[in-house]
């Protein structure tokens, strides 16, 4: 074998073996060199192998974990669809119930209108043709004849008032409500200053105290103001010198407003139904009215989450209280 | 010249014959036609209909329009007086019976230029030919 390898090719173009075994020890070495570098090759591939192998590992947990929260967020998905689903369905469903009030609403707000102009047209008609009799036929009227003819007049102007309180009434249960801060001292004065021009004659101390806001309806709660401050000008007609004062008290945590007055008053036994429309405890002759007026308060106090309640005793006077405190339609909801 | 008349559109008879009195004491002069409903009212001044052969060009001075009638209410009346360029520009006074206030915003929003609540009676009626700025209307014992 080594006769082989030393023996020198004929075609091999080495002058002599010297030099054929020379080049031979060259290529074997380059040989081994390469040998050596391919096992480093190797070796790092198997390393390079090894590391992928135990990223492939790492790579199959990864995927797994992510399989299953795929799996999990399905399964959560279905679950938050479930309740989407009955999230739908309840707010349908609180469609579909204010669907009903709002249209229950129109209705009211229908029969309301039609009531105001077909119940006031007889009405009219009574009033205006007693007005022709007083003013065109007084001569020919005996006393007795005229007695009756005002009688009537002043029943008209009854049932007239009558339905406007009435849909008044209605009407601040239905009117859509815009809150915001209220100055009550400014409005109260205002309306106290209309009844003075009314009545001139009258004297009455006026006490507003200063700085009094309330959260809510701008016009709902002039009509508040206007029917309390309405009351303690009449309950107070029969005292030589009447005092009305509007302001304000802690009550439970907050504030209550009051209209306190020095009039006519009346027995807390029988206070019970006052804030019921048509309940009344003083006679039309001694202080007319309608009875409306602390129901339709009550209505406007309600709607503002608010509480009213009245205190009197008979002879010494009255204060009506009422909070304004509370979000109602938020509490609604809940 | 001859004076415009005044339309009274009112389906109520005993509204119309409190009204006549109140335009009677008033000392108004100018004539007053009456249309029974909203259709007959603007048949009046669209001269069709039953009143074909009116000459087109005598509008009234002044409109009286009763809001809830027959047929065609007060506020498509007026809905179509203020969409026609003939007569957009004619004095409307609305004649309501209650103090709805819708009644008040919607007619004036349509452009009702006045208002009286009925029965109509003197008073009123002054206050409304004082705000029309028609107090010419008003020919009789005037100063
Ligand atoms: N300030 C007050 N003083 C005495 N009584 C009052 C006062 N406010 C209310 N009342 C009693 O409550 C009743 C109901 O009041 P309200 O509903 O306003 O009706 P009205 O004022 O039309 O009589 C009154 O008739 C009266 O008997
Ligand atoms: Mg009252």
């Amino acid at each position: 074998m080594t006769d082989g390898l030393t023996r020198v090719p004929e075609a091999s173009g080495f002058r002599n073996r010297d030099d054929y075994a020379a080049a031979l020890l060259n290529v074997v070495g380059d040989l081994s060199q390469e040998k050596s570098r391919l096992e480093e090759l190797q070796r790092a591939s198997l390393n390079i192998l090894e590391d992928f192998a135990g990223e492939k590992v790492r790579f199959e947990e990864t995927q797994r974990a992510m399989l299953n929260l795929l799996d999990d967020f399905a399964s959560e998905r279905e679950k938050s669809e479930a309740a989407n689903r009955g999230l739908r369905v309840a707010l349908e469903s609180l469609r579909l119930a204010k669907e009903d009030v709002d249209s229950a609403n129109r209705e009211l707000e229908a029969f309301a209108y039609s009531v105001s102009h077909d119940l006031r047209a007889p009405l009219r008609t009574i009033g205006g043709f007693s007005q022709v009799l007083v003013e065109d036929c007084d001569a020919q009227l005996n006393e007795q004849g005229r007695d009756s003819l005002h009688r009537i007049v002043a029943a008209v102007e009854k049932m007239g008032q009558l339905i406007d309180d009435l849909l008044n009434l209605s009407r601040v249960t239905r009117v859509e409500m815009l809150r915001g801060p209220v100055d009550l001292t400014r409005m109260a004065r205002k309306i106290f200053e209309e009844f003075r021009k009314f009545h001139p004659e009258r004297q009455a101390e006026i006490v507003v105290a200063d700085d009094l806001v309330g959260q809510g309806d701008e016009r709902l709660l002039s009509v508040v103001l206007r029917n309390l401050i309405d009351n303690a000008w009449k309950f107070t007609s029969q005292r030589e010198k009447a005092r009305i004062e509007f302001g304000a008290a802690p009550a439970g945590g907050g504030q209550a407003f009051f209209f306190k007055d020095n009039g006519t008053g009346f027995d807390m036994a029988f206070a019970g139904k006052l804030f019921q429309p048509f309940q009344r405890l003083h006679t039309m002759r001694d202080f007319p009215g309608t009875g409306i007026g602390l129901a339709t308060v009550k209505r406007i106090i309600e709607r503002h989450g608010g509480r009213v309640w009245i205190e009197a005793r008979p002879g010494q006077g009255a204060t009506v209280y009422f909070t304004l405190a509370g979000e109602p339609e938020e509490r609604e909801v809940r | 010249m001859k004076a415009k008349s005044i339309l009274l559109v009112e389906d109520n008879p005993d509204d119309v014959v409190l009204t006549m009195r109140a335009l009677a004491k008033s000392h108004v002069a100018n004539s007053v036609d009456l249309a029974g409903d909203g259709v007959e009212a603007l048949e009046y001044l669209f001269c069709t209909g039953k009143y074909a052969g009116r000459d087109p060009c005598l509008l009234p001075q002044v409109i009286l329009l009763d809001l809830k009638m027959p047929r065609m209410d007060g506020l498509e009346v007026l809905r179509r007086i203020r969409a026609d360029e003939k007569t957009r520009l004619l004095p409307v006074v609305i004649l309501t019976t209650s103090s709805e206030e819708r009644d008040k915003v919607e007619s004036y929003k349509l452009g009702a230029n006045s208002y009286i609540r009925k029965p109509v009676d003197f008073a009123q009626f002054a206050e409304s030919v004082r705000q029309l700025g028609l107090y010419w209307l008003v020919l009789n014992e005037a100063p």
